[in-house]
């Protein structure tokens, strides 16, 4: 290409420059050429040619991307290659946010999600807590509604590790969007589901956080047979996790019916995580054991809706 | 009690080369002149390999500020002259104000204007200003002292409005880009500075963030997304700038958000479930806590020892884990975490805004100026 017609348009900090970037000659080269086709909005080839080498130099650079699309669109550029360039760059850079920007921009101009789903899962095989990548994943499958075989990536990943908080949120995404969790036949599913996971990997946050979200909004005490099966696992499955949600299904039960004992035993779950369990949240286990006497025990106030006040009269007192 | 400064190692047990577990003793003294050292060679000039940051250089300059003021240490660097080229990259209106909606304040110099610290705005077909940059330019001429005088906040405000999208969310800039918490909490930051909620639809904010609570009580960075330290942060944090926060979330609700934050401590915090601990959460999640007023009950000795395990002894900073190479993100997260924790050298940070509480004064006092000058007109 000739360049010899434009002007190169350096960076000026002033007198004082802050946390200036010590470029190469090369680097200045390419940036300060830039600088000067962007100064005459230049729609042509050799424009084009250099976002690509402004890109390989500086990805990050959000500027260089917005202009490419202009060019990529005035000079009617073809999006297919302009996919296989961006498949390129993100698996160099996957923690880059311009270059997911640009790919979801690329793939809604050709209206073509079909290599999406692939290409996600071949990032997510490099690091498969990548935020980009869930994040685009979620997009394309909602925008192109690609639900149908999603649960199964989900429980592959789940397979290869049971531990990852990104696949166990994907398959709330997934259930969610599809069948809901209304149709108990559906909700038992998972019930089981997770606590088959969590008596293989019982020391696991995400198994027990997604059983709890699953069910808190219905009242954690509500399903049927629950709190034993927990209560079993107790045994020989403890974790932190799990007398956390003993905890929080005690909480529930006082809700609707405030007993002494039902106190009692949140109580001495507390104090189990406080002294033993989970010592490293002490404090907070005591401040919740404090919470929950005065919420629920005899100097508690009376609640305000109708089912608390039938509970206050049923209340016994130690 | 024990005086936590008197001890300068603790025991802890590695992973010797040959696979058994040895007892090594760790460093916990804080060396806060080395990172005051640190942050005046980040204010100077970086290598090549930080060429990534180059459109993003005002949130460096921020870090390197906050983390001198946390310090206690702005003497060391020429305030004037930062001040001057901090307005440098303000976005100002052209002479017939048609670039309005693309007004703020710039990463850095990289577009190629000349250098002007003065109005009015050149025309440039693709000037414009980038939230974080608006965001942190405003902070940072706050901590500097100066008074905003130099700001155009109709301008601004503008330019602020016409990034918000209908979902309630926020582009960084009007050309587009992705949209997510981060910018939302950059957005209650700027509208709080400038003491003017007009550049927001703030219910559509509210909704944005209501949307974005997931299924195991942290916020993601938007609707079915992982919930997440750092939008988690910036979720709690805009709601208490907006001064909504106990009327958008129930009780029940903090309390669950209370203990989804205080469950990512390990030793010091990480951001997600299942995911190694990283310094810079300290921040994002300890200032959650503060906010909810349960950072009380988490483990100050090991967040501190966490935290100071990732110090770097020789160059200053921190990094995200230990035996890693700081940055200035890290290293001005890490100071912020110790803050929080009381750490007797540093000055207290403001868990919303993420100023000192000394710059919050100076901004509580511009902003009374500028009421009574209000009042005193009318």
């Amino acid at each position: 290409f000739e360049w010899s017609d434009l002007e190169p348009v350096p960076q000026d900090d002033g007198p004082n420059p802050v946390v200036k970037i010590a470029y190469s000659e090369k680097f200045t080269d390419v940036f300060d050429y830039f600088r000067a086709l962007l100064k005459n909005d230049e729609k042509s080839e050799r424009a084009f040619t250099l976002t690509a080498e402004a890109i390989e130099l500086n990805a990050a650079n959000y500027t260089v991307w917005h202009y490419r699309r202009v060019l990529l669109q005035a000079l009617e550029k073809d999006l297919r290659q302009e996919m296989r360039y961006i498949t390129a760059i993100i698996e160099e850079q996957p923690k880059n946010y311009q270059v997911w920007h640009h790919r979801r921009m690329v793939v809604e101009w050709l209206s073509d999600p079909s290599e999406e789903l692939e290409f996600i899962a071949d990032i997510l095989s490099q690091d498969a807590k990548n935020y980009h990548a869930w994040q685009h994943r979620q997009w394309v499958i909602q925008e192109y509604k690609l639900w149908d075989s999603e649960l199964e990536f989900v429980e592959r990943l789940l397979e290869e590790d049971v531990r990852n908080n990104s696949a166990w949120n994907q398959r709330h995404f997934v259930i969610s969007h599809t069948t809901g969790y209304s149709d108990p036949a559906i909700l038992d599913r998972e019930v089981q589901y997770c606590l088959c996971q969590i008596r293989k990997a019982p020391h696991n946050e995400s198994v027990w956080n997604y059983l709890k979200g699953i069910l808190q909004d219905r009242g954690l005490s509500s399903h049927p047979g629950l709190l034993e099966r927990v209560l079993e696992l107790k045994e020989t499955q403890c974790s932190p996790y799990l007398l956390a949600f003993l905890v929080d299904s005690y909480e529930d039960a006082l809700e609707t019916n405030n007993t002494r004992a039902t106190l009692n035993q949140a109580q001495e779950v507390c104090a189990l995580l406080a002294q033993v369990k989970d010592t490293i949240r002490r404090e907070y286990w005591l401040f919740l054991g404090r919470s929950l006497e005065s919420k629920y025990g005899p100097t508690a106030a009376p609640q305000s809706d109708a089912a608390s006040s039938d509970a206050a009269d049923q209340q016994e007192l130690s | 009690m024990l005086d936590r400064n008197i001890i300068l190692v603790i025991p802890v047990a590695k992973m010797s080369e040959e696979g058994n577990q040895i007892e090594e003793f760790e460093q916990i003294d804080f060396l806060k002149d080395r990172h005051v050292r640190f942050f005046q060679r980040s204010l100077q000039v970086l290598p090549e390999r930080y060429s990534s940051l180059e459109t993003t250089r005002l949130t460096i300059v921020f870090f390197a500020l906050s983390g001198l003021d946390v310090l206690d240490a702005l003497h060391v660097i020429d305030k004037d002259n930062m001040i001057e080229w901090i307005y440098s990259l303000q976005v100002l209106p052209t002479e017939d104000e048609s670039n309005m909606q693309r007004c703020g304040f710039r990463g850095s110099s990289h577009i190629g204007l000349p250098y002007s610290s003065k109005g009015p705005g050149m025309a440039h077909p693709y000037d414009s200003g980038h939230i974080a940059m608006t965001y942190t330019g405003l902070a940072s001429l706050l901590l500097l002292g100066d008074d905003l005088s130099r700001v155009n906040k109709r301008a601004c405000l503008t330019g602020l409005k016409a990034l918000q999208l209908e979902d309630g969310s926020f582009y960084a800039v009007p050309e587009g880009s992705e949209n997510d918490m981060r910018f939302i909490y950059c957005a209650a930051c700027i509208c709080y500075m400038l003491d003017d909620w007009s550049g927001m639809d703030i219910h559509k904010a509210i909704e944005y963030i209501r949307r974005s609570m997931s299924y195991d009580n942290g916020i993601g960075q938007g609707a079915g997304l992982e919930s997440h330290g750092g939008s988690t942060f910036c979720a709690v944090a805009s709601l208490r700038l907006m001064g909504r926060l106990e009327e958008t979330l129930s009780e029940r609700e903090l309390d669950r958000i209370r203990r989804w934050c205080i469950m990512r401590q390990q030793t010091g915090f990480h951001g997600r479930p299942n995911k190694p601990v990283d310094t810079c959460y300290s921040f994002w999640v300890g200032a959650t806590l503060e906010l909810l007023d349960v950072f009380q009950y988490t483990n100050y000795e090991k967040n501190r020892n966490y935290i100071l395990s990732t110090q770097d002894r020789l160059v200053g900073g921190f990094a995200k884990w230990p035996d890693s190479h700081p940055d200035p993100l890290h290293a001005y997260f890490g100071l912020c975490g110790l803050s929080l924790l009381g750490e007797p050298e540093l000055m207290k940070v403001h868990p919303a805004l993420n100023v000192t509480q000394r710059a919050f004064q100076h901004l509580q006092q511009l902003q009374q100026a500028w009421r009574d000058n209000v009042s005193s007109c009318t």
